[in-house]
């Protein structure tokens, strides 16, 4: 059995299979990713699962290598290829034998190692601004002194742990720019025999399994679909026998399996414990079931050990019409890509139809073996993300919110009319030190209103900020009903007289109210104010998912200067007139 | 256990990302050029994955051509049948 359905495809033959065919379709179009290795062992094995995992998570991959046991040098030499591709993630692969070959002999101590590596993790960092990942270490597998014990002594296996320890602690503080591969935590999840090749060990450096490899390249990709904006947001769950046991309309409230204390109530309960986990971390949960409404919500607010409760939830749909039609329109109301939602449903019909009829969203069927499905949702990391910001745990109350604002809209005539009782208020500023991880966060997640959809590390932003040819603007948006956020970014560039446009994004959250003209006035005021009377240029740059506003630039009364490619350029010279300002909204600049 | 000999050319195709036409009795890395030693790694694995067997460590050295396969094949009692 195999808990990590992620990896269920290992075998060479298939993975390869899998590859040539999603490379061979016509209607693919993967986001174009480069990850480049820096190792001190052989680890080209890792590519094929690589590829397969970064293709099935919508990714076009290009993978390089650095010269074998040459992490140093490579990172020293600025002719190095591995940082001119401009990679997106670099993997640091270091295996402890070849890094350590003396370990066994010599009385080693975790804190030298770990100031030695630090100074490669640093060396690297300045070198390049991409993410990257660090690995930890594999304790030895069996106790070296034997039964005698090893706690008195000085072991390899304890400096391990400790030394794992450290470079946990490393990536924690430095969040911004390095991420951690736990080789530690694979091995004990595989397991020692289905993770170790001794046999190509010996004969070529390569320590590592298929299945290890697989895991190795299922949790690297993680890391670039969070990079390249590919992380799901959204969780639409089915009721009877996927969030309790059984039928609450025909058990009823009291008959329903949800007791933390029997089975199979404990197995649902510990479901309905991911799914706050879940939503802790910004996720928005939904329910969408065939039954009637008052008997789920009677469980929902009543029952004793129902964990999840409507605070929890983003919306619903219980009702009795078909699901595929049902997630159409929440992904409308909630101004979200079908790609961003995973479905959960005992039914295998549900699930069959969600698959045929809305391929984008993300399905998972309740296992038949039920005791495998409160991992179920852990193990594929689907919701991951590079950091953790604040306004994710916020994120549920603002679609509250504005779900709250559709309802108020139904009651007016004219969309105007409603607009100008919402009383909107936008501030657009500078941004601050504290706004960098959520700057770059909406660099990567935004994808429908994204003019040019460049996406920037942390790191990469505070550079920019930092520049004194460029500015980076952030707005904020409040209203009547509640506060927004941070949910929209423009950074432009000055160059002699010459401002370019180099992004410009908001979050689905604010937009029909014509904030972006407001933002883009309020922008140009601010930095006028700075550069002086500028030429404009903008382009808008396709993408599957950003046709919304293909026609931005031109309503905001700028001229189009050529198109190559799909990559649209626009002007907006002195002499032009700028847009009409919006009568109901009020600006704060700052 | 027996298998067809076009299973083991698909195989070898797919290890070395060329087409099953172009492998014959004579296949070997001096005739395709993907045939690396990295390649020669996934080449064992996928053999042993497909066809349940476990190579010996001789035999991992010695199988450096197509006819060289089908014969520590035949070792594993693995019979080829040719279409």
């Amino acid at each position: 059995m195999n808990y990590l359905s992620a990896i269920d495809t290992y075998e060479i033959v298939d993975v390869l299979d899998a590859v040539h065919k999603i490379n061979a379709s016509d209607n693919f179009n993967g986001f174009p990713v480069q990850i480049n290795f820096l190792r001190n062992f052989t680890v080209e094995g890792i590519e094929p699962f690589l590829e397969y995992h970064s293709l099935s998570g919508g990714l076009q991959p290009s993978i390089t290598f650095g010269n074998y046991d040459m992490i140093r040098q490579e990172i020293m030499d600025s002719t190095s290829h591995l940082f001119h591709d401009s990679p997106d993630l670099v993997v640091l692969a270091i295996y402890f034998d070849i890094y350590l070959p003396d370990w066994w002999k010599v009385e080693w101590s975790s804190d030298d190692v770990m100031r030695d590596l630090v100074s490669i993790y640093v060396e690297l960092s300045k070198k390049t601004d991409a993410i990257i990942a660090l690995n930890t270490f594999i304790p030895s597998f069996y106790p070296e002194y034997g039964i005698a014990g090893e706690a008195e002594r000085h072991s390899s296996y304890d400096e391990t742990l400790k030394l794992n320890q450290l470079i946990r602690k490393f990536v924690s503080t430095n969040s911004r720019q390095f991420v951690l591969i736990d080789w530690e935590r694979m091995v004990r999840i595989l397991g020692e025999n289905d993770s170790m090749d001794y046999r190509f060990w010996y004969m070529s450096k390569l320590p590592f399994k298929s299945k290890f490899l697989s895991y190795y390249a299922y949790e690297l990709t993680k890391i670039t679909r969070a990079l390249k904006g590919k992380t799901k947001k959204c969780l639409v769950l089915d009721c009877d026998n996927t969030l309790w046991g059984g039928i609450v309309g025909e058990d009823g409230i009291d008959g329903i399996n949800l007791d933390p204390n029997t089975y199979p109530g404990n197995i649902y309960f510990e479901f309905q414990k991911k799914i706050l986990k879940l939503y802790e971390r910004g996720v928005l949960v939904i329910l969408c079931s065939k039954n009637n409404e008052m008997d789920v919500l009677d469980v929902l607010d009543n029952h004793p050990h129902c964990l999840l409760s409507r605070s929890h939830l983003s919306g619903w749909k219980i009702n009795w019409d078909d699901k595929a039609t049902n997630i159409k329109i929440l992904a409308q109301e909630l101004n979200l890509g079908l790609d961003s939602f995973v479905f959960v449903d005992d039914s295998q019909i549900e699930c069959e139809l969600i698959r045929k009829l809305v391929p984008e969203v993300q399905v998972y069927q309740v296992p038949q073996r039920l005791y495998e499905y409160p991992v179920l949702l852990d193990r594929d990391g689907l919701f991951d993300t590079l950091t953790l910001s604040e306004e994710d745990s916020n994120r549920t109350e603002m679609y509250q919110v504005e779900m709250l604002r559709k309802n108020e809209q139904a009651k007016f005539e004219s969309i105007e009319q409603y607009l100008e009782t919402l009383s909107i208020s936008i501030s657009v500023h500078k941004a601050r030190a504290s706004e960098v991880p959520r700057i770059s966060q909406l660099t990567q997640k935004t994808n429908q209103f994204n003019l040019t959809t460049r996406r920037y590390s942390e790191t990469q932003i505070q550079e920019i900020i930092a520049s004194p040819h460029a500015e980076v603007l952030s707005l904020s948006v409040s209203d009547k009903f509640g506060d927004s956020g941070l949910t929209g970014v423009i950074i432009a560039t000055i160059n002699e007289g010459v401002a370019t446009v180099d992004t410009f994004l908001m979050s689905c959250r604010v937009l029909g109210r014509n904030i972006e003209v407001s933002f883009w006035l309020t922008a140009m005021k601010v930095l006028e104010r700075q550069w002086g009377m500028c030429t404009w240029e903008s382009e808008f740059i396709p993408t599957t998912k950003n046709q919304q506003v293909r026609d931005f630039w031109k309503n905001l009364n700028f001229t189009e200067v050529s198109e190559q490619q799909g990559k649209v350029v626009f002007e907006f010279l002195r002499t032009y007139s700028k847009p009409d300002s919006v009568p109901y909204i009020e600006i704060n600049e700052e | 256990m027996q298998f067809q000999e076009n299973e083991l050319k698909a195989v070898l195709a797919k290890v070395f990302g060329v087409s099953a036409d172009i492998i014959t009795e004579d296949t070997s890395p001096d005739s395709i050029e993907e045939w690396d030693s990295l390649r020669h790694m996934n080449l064992i694995i996928a053999l042993e994955e497909y066809f349940h067997v476990e190579l010996t460590d001789d035999q991992v050295g010695e199988i450096l051509s197509y006819k060289l396969i089908k014969l520590v094949l035949e070792e594993n009692n693995i019979t080829l049948a040719s279409a």
